[in-house]
């Protein structure tokens, strides 16, 4: 059992599992950051972004004054805005069986692995995780292709030049591997290879093993995977929840008994409770609104929109805040807020149950109704024209790199009454906002993060029991910048095995057992002898037969009969004749019973001598010597073979045999 | 006792000495103790006055069937009854006593197994131990084995009267000591009523004998045993005098060392509470002081911080000791923060590491902290050689352990990191740390560390994760803080900033207790301004904490909140951020409009009472501190006449009161330099309701200089016109008695200085006589009129025939009527009314007379079966 890990991003994880005969793909996930070094694409032009300086080294040796711009004393790259793909040079990656998504947020890569690669498998993912990754990857493609960039920057790539680039360009790894977006072909020609699963649900790979989506509670259709054969089980575990959220609470009773467990996908904020940042979201939300100021939510399309929203419309009438207007923009804001309502299955009980009301599972719709949301698909058209202030603006890209976000940067920033709040962990905010500098806007960091944190996790390890886990290096010591906080990190008995980028584990865990099917007319012809109290055996002589990776045992085929043939024998060709098997002793001999033999077969003079092992029996007039142990009995005597078959025969009658 | 419940008496026992099964409630007889008890206790002899309860005793013990209910009580009452020496002769001649208390006669005929007549039997025999002839009755009948039994009885109540019954013996017989010896009642001993002191002798004898024996557990099974007795030694030897003392300590001496040595968890504080008991009153015992070092030194971490604490909480001046309980206190705080409070640690390094291993583990590093937390106050202020460090760094202690918590600390500065980890996020630690902080502010020096103390203050309040307890005691500490802060200079423009900011953030909290104490706090805050304010005029702490940003808006906006406490915290946060204004008669600001607007909406539509209850505390406030003439009074007048007529008619009875508060005060101000008028004659009111908005402020009261001895019909007129006596008069037809009662003690104040029933104020009544008021000829009105009416026609009914159908009128067509105020004054029967409304409203069915009529009816109705009794039983 073998794990290649093609991604260093504890929550963006992308692993090949190889597992008895398959190749399994553990998601899929894009690490979005390498975009923060990249200038913001503004949607209408920006004559800020565009008088910037470019960058010229200080001796004047490099001039890359096309391709950077200099920006607040930090230097970004004036380009179409780049990812970190997974790793593709660690193994073929036209081998790969299947790939399973564990949540849409894990699944931004996959076109990147299954065009171009030679990938013929299938994946699997929950039809939510299909509806809004699609979603994700459209906005995505979407944010990209409205505001084409014309130029490409490659020089600063050149390892020359990138020695000499100052501050964080200077240290990225691996910029060729950097890749652009994919278009919208790539998007559709990828998920048409998915394969919708439901939870519980067990796929059969190739009859070696089975494997199962079970509920992870993190957010829509979001899963952790079950991998089993008939005698080893890993479990596959990313991003989920304990929290009452909107999604299906976490299954983790089906997790027990595991062989191996991988664990991915924990919070990235270990110290920001969600309730905590939730009430700071609110109350900074509130003031500034009070004080006639806008609020700014750089945010995803789907997920944890839906509870900022559910927890702002309870929170909306406390604070007097009835008629402030709170707008979505995302191109897929629309089909987001629709597509949520109507995956009641994948719901929490409490939401599930509101089917059978006539009200929808998620109260946004009634804030749409009342107008007190609005959604577009982005800045142009009707928003413009319906647009009032003080407002709430919820829209993407988080990394403020892309998307209308962008836009009411550059048209809020100014301001002092003005609010951004980061509510997305995925983005440093303090570099999410470098190329934004000077920035008056006040800023507010509450990132909300529900994934499991250190403590939910040691309790639910110590419930399940794996015998082994495997598990991103960052989690097995205190985060860097809290080195004392040894809460904050991963203590097992025995201690978890970590990875990073381009690690491959050999995963301790051996094979010991393999399932035969043994045909009716054989297991007919077996004669089981009991040996001990329920427990009873046989021998088999049988032909084992193998295919799709199932074993089974047949009769052994009677040769032909042969014909007689006058024909000189030739006997090195002939099979060789299947010969009888010997048959097989068991138990032990016990010493009174064989001397009283003994002595009623004549041998009288018999010397007992105890031994570490046993027993000598010296048959004195004889001169031979019978040694009596657990695993063995040896008849010492000097050429009698008469007396040494009585012997044996004597010896015989204390043991069964098969 | 009065002759109506003497007469019904000898039915009510002839009741009783029947089966008994037919008491109205279960209460009945605790009732009828309790009364017999009152009149003892008052002097009288119930055997004089009912030589029926006599007979009553003896029937019901004879009775077999009696219930065991009605046998406790007659074992009680015996005591009861033979609590003189006098009575106890009577009885004894009955030879009732040896019948009563006989055990052998209740065990055999089964009754003893029912607790009831057990604790009869020991209240009875508590009762009757107050003279020398009981004692030797008890002594006698060899009462005292079964007594030292029944400490170890199942039932919970039984063990403790017998612990307590047992410590009487003891210490009420104990021989009179010299003069100036404490915790004796000595004051029937000069009666002569020294007991034999074969009999005491013999008591102690036993009791002493059984303490000793019964004091180490056998097994474990006798651990309640042993703590039951050392309950019992504690309570001997707190107040014992020096001879019974000496004799307890030396019986008890070696079983109490055993103990020690023994060192169970569970007896170590019952334990603890003995030495102390015996150190404080036997001062420099060597075999106790000794005891005490042991105990101080036992081996258990758990069990010597408590032991320690126990100690310190005692408050004893043993250096020695004291020195080694603070080190045993701050050892943990040590650990856990890495600050060297103890310096190099000399303690036996092994203490330490079982300290460290016990930390390891949560929920006892909880405790043990927690213990040691609350205890910091009480160390800092220990003698300074007692202690191991200066008290400020105690201080800091507190402040790097609530970092901790936090998960703030950074790594180099805390002690252990396994023990750390144990408090971060723990609300329970943060709650008593910020406890003892604010308990800290006493401390000597502590001053040193405020600008910290505000830092790490202000980043709780800031923290997302704090519960709202922990909020609230943030801001509670900071208030104390500010209140013993004279110099403001550490304030950077930073903090202050932050807490502007935080301050903002947190009244816009999602959870209501969060933003109730926040308004909470900035009304406090403006309160503790203005007392600095007043000690030292150039110092601001409002101004020097929240840097001019003025609080108002944020109150105002805290007005339209969803949860009405919010809005009731604001509204009289508001008032004590204005007070200062007021006092100072400042001009009128552009808001003050808006905000008496906003109140009077709420005092009108508001749907809770809280807030309705603060805006008439407001108007109360206000009128209390303003001082006229200024631009504010016309508006302040203007408003208080609407808040009087709303606050009327409110449905809330605390807001009536309220109401009437404000209508005093007007009153006050119309009448103060009038001769007669007696200022707060409603002074002891009754107190504010738990949950009242009550603004801590007393109402201080501004007098006039101008007299009034003269024109003080124009004053009555004043009043009348501004709606006072409309108040009072709805007051007193109002069904909640306190308003009743609060309006009637008004009214009569009003009456006895505008129109006095003593002759030589007939004159100026005269005068007095043309101010009239007008009553509604509904509500409030219409009851005002019946009860004028009334008193009319039975005192003069040919009189004022024109009043009168002007009165008929009123009833007739529902229109208003103008009553003359002194007339009405006069009329209304106030005295009598008074006299009712101080009654509380179950005295009729809480007098004995009810009491043993209701016994009666029942069982009347018992013996009759089908009719139905109603018990009044409240």
């Amino acid at each position: 059992m073998k794990l290649y890990c093609l991604s260093g991003h504890p929550t963006l994880p992308c692993n090949v599992l190889k597992f008895k005969s398959t190749t399994i793909m553990l998601d899929c996930g894009l690490d979005t950051t390498s975009v923060l070094n990249f200038l913001p694409l503004p949607l209408v032009h920006s004559p800020r972004l565009s008088k910037l300086p470019g960058w010229v080294s200080k001796d004047g040796s490099a001039n890359l004054e096309k391709e950077l711009k200099e920006c607040a004393g930090r230097v970004f790259v004036d380009s179409q805005p780049e990812f970190c793909l997974p790793e593709r040079e660690l193994l073929d990656l036209s081998t790969i069986d299947v790939i399973l998504i564990s949540n849409y947020h894990c699944m931004m890569a996959l076109p990147y692995i299954t065009e171009h690669t030679g990938f013929t498998g299938t994946v699997y993912a929950t039809e939510p995780t299909l509806t809004i990754g699609r979603l994700f990857m459209e906005e995505l493609v979407n944010f990209m292709e409205r505001v084409p960039k014309a130029q490409s920057a490659t020089c600063w790539k050149n390892k020359e030049m990138q020695r000499m680039l100052p501050g964080p360009l200077k240290d990225v790894v691996d910029v060729w591997a950097w890749k652009r977006s994919y278009s919208i072909q790539e998007v559709n020609s990828a998920l048409s290879k998915v394969q919708l699963v439901g939870y519980s649900q067990k796929v059969e790979l190739f009859g070696a093993v089975q494997v199962s989506p079970l509920s992870s509670g993190y957010s829509l259709g979001s899963s952790n995977w079950i991998i089993q054969s008939h005698h080893e089980k890993v479990s596959y575990v990313s991003g989920s929840s304990l929290l009452t959220t909107h999604p299906q609470p976490m299954d983790q009773s089906s997790l027990k008994n595991s062989d191996v467990l991988i664990l991915t996908g924990l919070t990235q904020m270990p110290t920001a409770n969600p309730d905590g940042m939730l009430g700071e979201f609110c109350s900074n939300l509130a003031m500034t609104i009070r004080a006639g100021g806008n609020v700014l939510v750089p945010c995803y399309s789907s997920g944890v929109i839906y509870d900022l929203l559910e927890c702002l419309y309870q929170f909306i009438d406390s604070a007097n805040l009835g008629t402030t207007p709170f707008y979505f923009i995302s191109p897929v804001a629309n089909s987001s807020l629709e597509f949520s309502q109507i995956f009641a299955e994948w719901l929490c009980h409490n939401k599930q149950s509101k089917v059978y009301l006539p009200e929808p599972p998620f109260p946004h719709a009634e804030l749409i109704q009342t107008n007190k949301l609005k959604h577009y698909p982005s800045i142009h058209g009707d928003f413009s024209s319906e647009f009032r202030q003080p407002c709430v603006v919820f829209t993407g890209h988080p990394s403020l790199r892309f998307g209308d976000v962008v836009h009411f940067m550059e048209l809020w920033g100014k301001s002092s009454i003005n609010t951004i709040i980061f509510t997305e962990p995925d983005f440093s905010y303090l570099d999410a906002l470098a190329p934004y500098q000077p920035l008056a806007m006040k800023c507010v960091y509450c990132p909300i993060d529900t994934r499991l944190n250190f403590h939910q996790v040691s309790k639910l390890l110590k419930e399940v029991q794996p015998l082994h886990v495997v598990c991103p290096e960052q989690y097995t010591q205190p985060p860097l910048t809290q080195s004392h906080r040894s809460d904050l990190m991963l203590e097992l008995q025995p201690p978890p095995m970590p990875y990073r980028r381009c690690s491959v584990l050999n995963l301790p865990h051996r094979r010991r057992y393999e399932r035969v099917y043994i045909l009716p007319e054989l297991a007919n012809s077996l004669v089981p002898s009991e040996i001990k109290p329920g427990v009873s055996l046989a021998t088999v002589s049988a032909v084992l037969h193998s295919k799709d990776n199932k074993h089974t045992l047949q009769s052994v085929p009677k040769p032909p009969p042969v014909a007689p043939s006058k024909k000189r024998k030739r006997v090195l060709e002939e099979p060789p004749a299947v010969l009888a098997p010997k048959t097989l002793l068991s138990g032990a001999v016990p010493l009174e019973a064989f001397l009283a033999t003994l002595q009623k077969h004549g041998f009288t003079e018999v010397k007992v001598e105890e031994t570490a092992d046993g027993h000598i029996l010296h048959l004195q007039a004889e001169d031979t010597l019978i040694q009596l142990e657990e695993d063995g009995t040896h008849i010492v005597c000097d050429n009698n073979e008469p007396l040494r078959t009585t012997l044996r025969d004597l010896v015989l009658r204390f043991l069964q045999k098969l | 006792m009065d002759r109506e419940c003497a007469l019904l008496l000898p039915g009510v026992c002839a009741v009783l000495s029947g089966s008994g099964s037919s008491l109205p409630d279960d209460t009945s007889l605790e009732k009828l103790l309790d009364w017999f008890t009152g009149i003892t206790e008052a002097g009288g002899s119930l055997l004089e006055a009912c030589p029926c309860l006599l007979k009553l005793i003896s029937t019901v013990v004879h009775n077999a069937a009696s219930d065991p209910g009605v046998l406790s009580f007659a074992l009680r009452l015996t005591g009861l009854l033979a609590a003189t020496e006098e009575s106890f002769e009577t009885i004894q001649e009955h030879s009732v006593l040896n019948e009563v208390f006989n055990l052998q006669h209740w065990q055999e005929a089964g009754l003893w197994e029912d607790p009831c007549l057990r604790i009869g039997w020991i209240q009875g025999l508590r009762s009757m131990l107050q003279h020398p002839k009981a004692l030797s009755f008890f002594v006698q009948s060899e009462f005292i084995d079964p007594l030292l039994q029944l400490q170890t009885d199942t039932s919970l109540f039984i063990a403790a009267a017998a612990n307590q019954m047992l410590a009487h013996i003891l210490l009420f017989f104990q021989p009179v000591p010299p003069a100036g010896c404490k915790g004796v009642d000595t004051k029937e001993k000069d009666d002569g009523m020294t007991p034999s002191s074969t009999d005491y002798t013999a008591v102690v004898k036993s009791i002493s004998g059984y303490l000793k024996e019964s004091l180490v557990p056998k097994e474990s099974k006798n651990v309640r045993q042993s703590l039951q007795t050392l309950k019992l030694l504690a309570l001997l030897l707190a107040q014992a005098g020096p001879p019974l003392r000496d004799k307890l300590l030396q019986t008890v001496g070696d079983s109490l060392e055993e103990l020690v040595t023994a060192g169970s968890s569970e007896l170590t504080l019952p334990l603890m509470d003995v030495i102390l008991s015996a150190c404080s009153s036997s001062g420099t015992d060597e075999r106790i002081t000794r005891l005490l070092s042991s105990m101080l030194n036992i081996n258990k971490p758990a069990d010597l911080i408590h032991a320690a604490a126990a100690f310190l909480r005692r408050g004893q001046h043993d250096t020695v000791h004291t020195a080694r309980a603070v080190r045993i206190l701050l050892l943990p705080l040590d650990i856990m923060t890495g600050q060297t409070l103890l310096g190099t640690i000399s303690t036996a390094d092994e203490h330490q590491f079982s300290v460290v291993e016990q930390l390891k583990s949560k929920s006892s590093c909880i405790s043990i902290i927690c213990v040691c937390l609350s205890n910091t106050p009480q160390i800092t202020l220990t003698p300074p050689d007692v202690l191991p460090c200066l008290p400020v760094s105690i201080v800091t202690t507190v402040l790097s352990l609530l970092k901790i918590c936090s998960g703030n600390s950074p790594s180099s500065s805390t002690g252990c990191s396994e023990v750390s980890r144990n408090v971060i996020g723990s609300g329970k630690v943060q709650k008593c740390a910020l406890e003892a902080l604010t308990t800290l502010t006493s401390s000597p020096g502590a001053k040193e560390r405020i600008s910290e103390v505000f830092t790490v203050l202000i980043q709780y309040l800031e923290n997302p994760d704090s519960d709202p307890t922990v909020l609230h005691k943030s801001y509670q500490a900071l208030l104390k803080w500010t209140s013993v802060c004279t110099d403001f200079s550490f304030i950077t423009d930073q903090l202050r900033h932050d807490l502007v900011e935080v301050v903002k953030k947190r009244v816009c909290d999602m959870r209501w207790e969060v933003k109730d104490s926040t308004v909470e706090f900035l009304g406090h805050l403006a309160g503790v301004c203005d007392s600095i304010k007043a000690a030292a005029e150039e110092c601001d702490s409002s101004e020097a904490l929240l840097g001019g940003c003025s609080t108002t808006p944020l109150l105002r906006e805290a007005l339209q909140d969803s949860e009405s406490y919010v809005r009731a915290s604001a509204i009289s946060a508001l008032a004590k951020t204005l007070t200062h204004r007021w006092q100072q008669g400042a001009t009128l600001t552009e808001e003050e409009p808006e905000i008496v607007s906003r109140l009077l909406e709420i005092l009108s539509q508001d749907s809770e009472g809280f807030p309705r209850r603060a805006v008439v505390q407001y108007f109360i406030s206000w009128y209390s501190s303003h001082s006229p003439p200024s631009s504010s009074s016309s508006l302040l007048m203007q408003s208080v006449r609407s808040v009087l007529s709303q606050g009327r008619a409110d449905l809330d009875w605390e807001v009536k009161v309220h109401t009437l508060v404000l209508a005093e005060l007007l009153l006050d101000e119309a009448f103060s330099g009038h001769p007669g008028y007696k200022k707060g004659s409603d002074s002891h009111h009754a107190p504010p309701h738990a949950y009242g908005v009550v603004s801590e402020q007393a109402y201080t009261l501004h007098t006039h200089t101008a007299t009034h001895t003269e024109g003080a019909e124009s004053d009555l007129a004043v009043v009348v016109e501004q709606g006072v006596v409309s108040v009072l008069l709805s007051g007193l037809v109002d069904c909640d008695r306190p308003v009743a009662l609060k309006a009637c003690r008004l009214l009569i104040t009003l009456r006895e200085t505008v129109c006095p029933l003593s002759l030589g104020a007939l004159d100026a009544s005269a005068a007095m006589a043309t101010v009239s008021c007008e009553l509604p000829g509904c509500g409030w009105g219409r009851e005002i009129i019946k009860i004028l009416k009334m008193k009319k026609s039975d005192q003069a009914k040919e009189e004022d025939i024109a009043d009168q159908r002007g009165l008929n009128g009123a009833e007739e067509g529902a229109d208003s009527v103008c009553v003359s105020v002194c007339e009405a004054l006069r009329s209304l029967g106030l005295d009598e009314r008074m006299e009712v409304l101080t009654q509380s409203s179950d005295h009729i069915h809480n007098s004995p007379l009810s009491l043993l009529q209701d016994i009666l009816t029942a069982s009347a109705t018992h013996t009759k079966p089908g009719e139905e009794v109603i018990v009044d039983c409240y």
